[in-house]
């Protein structure tokens, strides 16, 4: 982590948190918490919440297993608990994967988990440890060592590598409230071009998926940032090489993942153009509809988007470059390693519009409003002001203040939304697109 | 009780000998309280329960024009997430200015682990002070920062010099208690130590003695209570308990949550601190006694019309009005009498089980007697002497179930598989588990419904008539979705788990 100093309204969790969810999306994975008692419940009211109210799911929120350590623990150590702790949990809970995870306090004292699940090799399910100490990560990093965990020590080795099969990284469950209607889409798309696809946490997947991962060819990740890591160490356990394409979202930018995806799958070229022209006919078929309202009443705005490193060039872009937006502040609001920002720079170049906002790295709610200034010269009470107006602000609940200030709509779609329910919403590949121009203009239209 | 000078207030386990881990009926762990052998006890099988810091965060996060720093690593305190919306239109009910949720997290990462997070939160607090001007920052502390020995006393002592804001410690170290209600401890603690303080009043530098105005204000204060409002209450029980209250003479001010710094101040202005849940109340009202000699009323909670009822003429005592006390409570029970009866026909003899906070279970059970409904079991959060004033307003309880337990759902699902009640009533938190048995489920507290007074009763009573009209929703869930237990699991004794020592 670079920057390492207090957060004002962090968008993220913990380390823990990170990988507590990404085993709620794994079908009947079951965690055991080693950790303090709070922890557990603390991270699922975060991120039920922030992930538009994803709930607990088989066997989450208050009953996650947990060894609920105390002062003796921390005194005496933890291992013999959480022995007992992963004996009652396979006596009591229907599971296919149990996996130890782990808080700060256990760590600090050097609870050894890995040695306490080996004990539990002969057990009719496996038993895996995942140390996930806070202190060194964020809910992203969480989902990186969690995946990394199960790549090493779940995911079967060995397998005869199949050239049809992919595996797609990079959308995290309970940091990304649309994970599974993204990752849905994206494999929709991949299944069109002649793949078969593991997102391991899509509609209809289990933990055969994770564990057949080895037979795949390629790993795309979906992300600059996001599910890196894990990449790495399946291409170092498995020897499958990953690449790295940023979230598509809306027609354009689909189009060019699946031209990118293709070459690097070595799919028929043929199929990926008849596809993509498909796709495309079939998106401009709907997005047509709005052609008469956008211009009858000019609904070209300019825009503020805060979001993580996923979403915000993204979405700006797609505003950009589709919508015929401006965006002209867009904050990025994750925890980053420093490495990591000149690439996310970069993909706020080569846009077709030639209009690209000021982009921010500034994980603090409150340093928004402070760039709106850069962003945009403030009216100094003259009487003819070009004013930063029409404006819609694209980002979190967190912005909620912020837009009631300056009296603009807000669409929420970055962790967190607590004031959505999602379901199967979807704002990645070309029906995202079109559900973020549905959801974006209704917030337009909605006094109509 | 004086705890004033020590860092943190003591354990609830050791001060009250709190238990969290018991099965068996009503007169059984009554029983075992009084015989103080209940604190003991602990699980072999466990489940994410929540933890006095984020249980602070109840109380900490409700407080006007406060920011509050979570200082710890960047999971601690995110559960705020989840209320930045409800806390800032619950704020708004008291004051339509109200700012929204505002906190920071220190943040603190390995090499802090190491090197201390005094610096980190150094620049937290000089940070909020500077941009949110609050009047109040509270700093809940986390496991981390109080095992590696951070001195956060000694870091607000330091800072206090420099920033506008009091700030508050709070500490909250979750793996300090196995009972969680310790927060609210640790709370009144910091605002006890920082924020309760003589108001400066203009009267008070006059050069020329008003007496009738002096007169005038001695007499206010002889007629104003204070009264301890918990963060599950809603805006509707509190301006039921004001009228009341307002109805036998009395004028009301409410304290701790939705508070501001000022009426911490005012607090020394008044008669009587009435608690509302001994749960929450009892290490303040005592401080409040032992180091400002304001007497208190600790007994009951006003659910139910018995306990409201107990609860106004404990108060009324104090000011001699149970002459009027018993005229409104007469005139209240005969109207609510009335209201009921709508709903009798169709609860009468329907079975229910509680589960939740041991003071709110049993005083709700009250309400579900009062409308002819039978109750079979009971999960408390933990307990103590606080549920024993609550019992006196149920019959034939005896033989019912207690099992305490905070959350652990695993027990829960037990019980009602055996007991099978027609209504489930539970705290927050565990309804993807309780659903998947297609009861009909009312949640124990809602801070936007009323539940308290004699409006309470009425609106319980409706709530659980239209739950129990349409469970359908509950119903296909458990047609359709799981639960995660093995088979074996509803065949073992459901306090298999219990284990007498720690």
């Amino acid at each position: 982590m670079s920057s390492s100093k207090f957060v004002d309204r962090p968008r993220f969790h913990c380390a823990l948190g990170g990988a507590l969810f990404t085993l709620r999306a794994l079908q009947k994975a079951i965690p055991i918490i080693h950790a303090s008692a709070g922890c557990g419940h603390n991270l699922f009211s975060a991120s039920n919440a922030g992930a538009g109210y994803l709930g607990g799911g088989y066997c989450g929120g208050t009953a996650w297993s947990s060894t609920n350590v105390v002062e003796r623990e921390i005194v005496f150590g933890g291992e013999e608990r959480l022995n007992e702790q992963i004996r009652t949990t396979l006596d009591l809970i229907d599971g296919d994967l149990f996996v130890v995870v782990t808080g700060c306090m256990v760590e600090m004292i050097g609870d050894d988990v890995r040695a306490v699940a080996s004990g539990f090799a002969d057990s009719e399910v496996p038993v895996i440890a995942v140390p996930t100490p806070s202190f060194k990560g964020n809910s992203y990093d969480g989902y990186d060592m969690l995946l990394s965990g199960l790549f090493r020590d779940y995911v079967t080795q060995g397998l005869k590598k199949r050239a049809d099969t992919v595996n797609l990284l990079g959308s995290v469950p309970g940091q990304d409230a649309f994970y599974k209607g993204n990752l849905t889409e994206i494999s929709r798309l991949l299944q069109r071009i002649g793949f078969r696809v593991n997102t391991f946490f899509g509609e209809g997947e289990t933990l055969d998926n994770l564990q057949k991962a080895s037979e795949a060819s390629l790993t795309i990740v979906l992300s600059d940032v996001y599910g890196l890591k894990a990449a790495a160490v399946c291409e170092e356990v498995h020897g499958i090489p990953y690449i790295s394409l940023p979230l598509p979202v809306g027609a354009a930018q689909t189009s060019e993942f699946l031209r990118a995806a293709a070459v690097a799958l070595k799919a028929d070229a043929t199929t990926v153009e008849r596809v993509i022209r498909e796709e495309e006919a079939r998106y401009y078929d709907y997005f047509e509809r709005i052609a008469d309202i956008y211009n009858d009443v000019d609904l070209q705005r300019y825009a503020i988007v805060a979001g993580d490193a996923n979403y915000a060039p993204a979405v700006s872009r797609f505003l950009a470059d589709e919508l015929g937006w401006l965006p002209r502040l867009a904050v990025i609001t994750d925890l980053l390693e420093e490495e990591r920002i000149p690439v996310l720079q970069q993909r706020f170049t080569g846009w077709e519009s030639d209009t690209y906002p000021l982009v921010k790295f500034d994980t603090d709610t409150s340093a928004i409003q402070r760039y709106l200034a850069e962003a945009w010269e403030p009216n100094h009470n003259e009487r003819y002001a070009d004013t930063f107006s029409p404006t819609v602000l694209i980002g979190s609940v967190f912005e909620r203040d912020l837009a009631a200030k300056l009296g603009i709509p807000l669409l929420t779609l970055s962790f967190p939304v607590t004031n959505r329910i999602v379901l199967n919403q979807t704002y990645a590949g070309y029906n995202g697109g079109l559900g973020l121009t549905a959801d974006l203009l209704t917030t337009l239209v909605a006094g109509r | 009780m004086n705890y004033i000078h020590e860092k943190t207030p003591p354990m609830r386990e050791e001060r009250l000998g709190t238990g969290i881990a018991f099965g068996g009926t009503c007169r059984e762990v009554r029983c075992a309280q009084r015989e103080n052998c209940l604190n003991l006890a602990s699980r072999s099988f466990s489940q994410t329960q929540g933890c006095q810091f984020t249980l602070s965060l109840a109380m900490i996060n409700t407080l006007r024009n406060a920011v509050t720093i979570m200082h710890g690593p960047i999971g601690c305190g995110a559960c705020s997430t989840g209320s930045v919306g409800t806390s800032q239109s619950f704020k708004r009910l008291r004051d339509p200015n109200a700012e929204g949720l505002i906190w920071l997290n220190t943040n603190l990462n390995e090499v802090d682990v190491i090197s201390g997070g005094e610096e980190k939160l150094k620049e937290a607090i000089r940070y909020a002070d500077k941009e949110f001007r609050p009047e109040t920052i509270l700093i809940p502390v986390s496991c981390v920062p109080a095992l590696i020995g951070d001195d956060v006393d000694a870091v607000v002592a330091e800072l206090q010099e420099e920033t506008a804001a009091v700030l508050v410690p709070v500490h909250c170290a979750g793996f300090k208690t196995k009972a969680m209600a310790t927060a609210y401890d640790d709370v009144y603690h910091g605002i006890l130590r920082k924020m309760v303080r003589k108001p400066e009043r203009l009267e008070d530098r006059r050069v020329f003695p008003d007496d009738l105005d002096d007169l005038r204000r001695k007499y206010r204060d002889s007629r104003t209570v204070n009264v301890l409002n918990v963060g599950s209450m809603s805006r509707q029980d509190e301006l039921e308990l004001e009228r009341l209250l307002n109805a036998i003479g009395l004028k009301v001010r409410y304290l701790p949550c939705y508070s501001g710094a000022e009426d911490f101040r005012y607090a020394l202005e008044s008669a009587l601190n009435v608690s509302i849940c001994g749960t929450h109340d009892d290490y303040f009202i005592e401080h409040m006694k032992s180091l400002y000699d304001i007497p208190f009323v600790i007994d009951t909670i006003p659910i139910g019309r018995k306990n409201t009822a107990r609860w106004l003429f404990q108060i009324a005592e104090h000011f001699d009005l149970q002459e009027e006390t018993a005229k409104l409570v007469e005139t209240e029970s005969r109207e609510l009498d009335k209201a009921l009866e709508q709903f009798r026909p169709y609860l009468q003899g329907k079975t229910a089980f509680l589960g939740g906070g041991e003071i709110r279970i049993v005083a709700t059970a009250e309400i579900l007697q009062d409308l002819g409904m039978k109750i079979i079991g009971f999960k408390g959060h933990h307990y103590d002497q606080f549920a024993e004033p609550v019992f006196a307003s149920l019959e034939n309880v005896d033989d019912v179930i207690f099992d305490v337990a905070t959350q652990q759902p695993f027990e829960q699902i037990n019980l009602v598989k055996r007991l099978k009640p027609d209504l489930y009533v539970g705290h927050t938190g565990g309804g993807n588990i309780s659903a998947k048995q297609g009861l009909p489920l009312l949640p124990l507290f809602g801070p936007s419904y009323n539940y308290l007074g004699y409006s309470g009763v009425f609106d319980v009573a409706r709530r659980i008539r239209r739950l129990m009209s349409n469970a359908q929703f509950n119903k296909k869930i458990a047609q359709h979705c799981p639960l995660p237990y093995k088979a074996s699991w509803y065949e073992k004794d459901p306090f298999t788990y219990i284990k007498k020592e720690g």
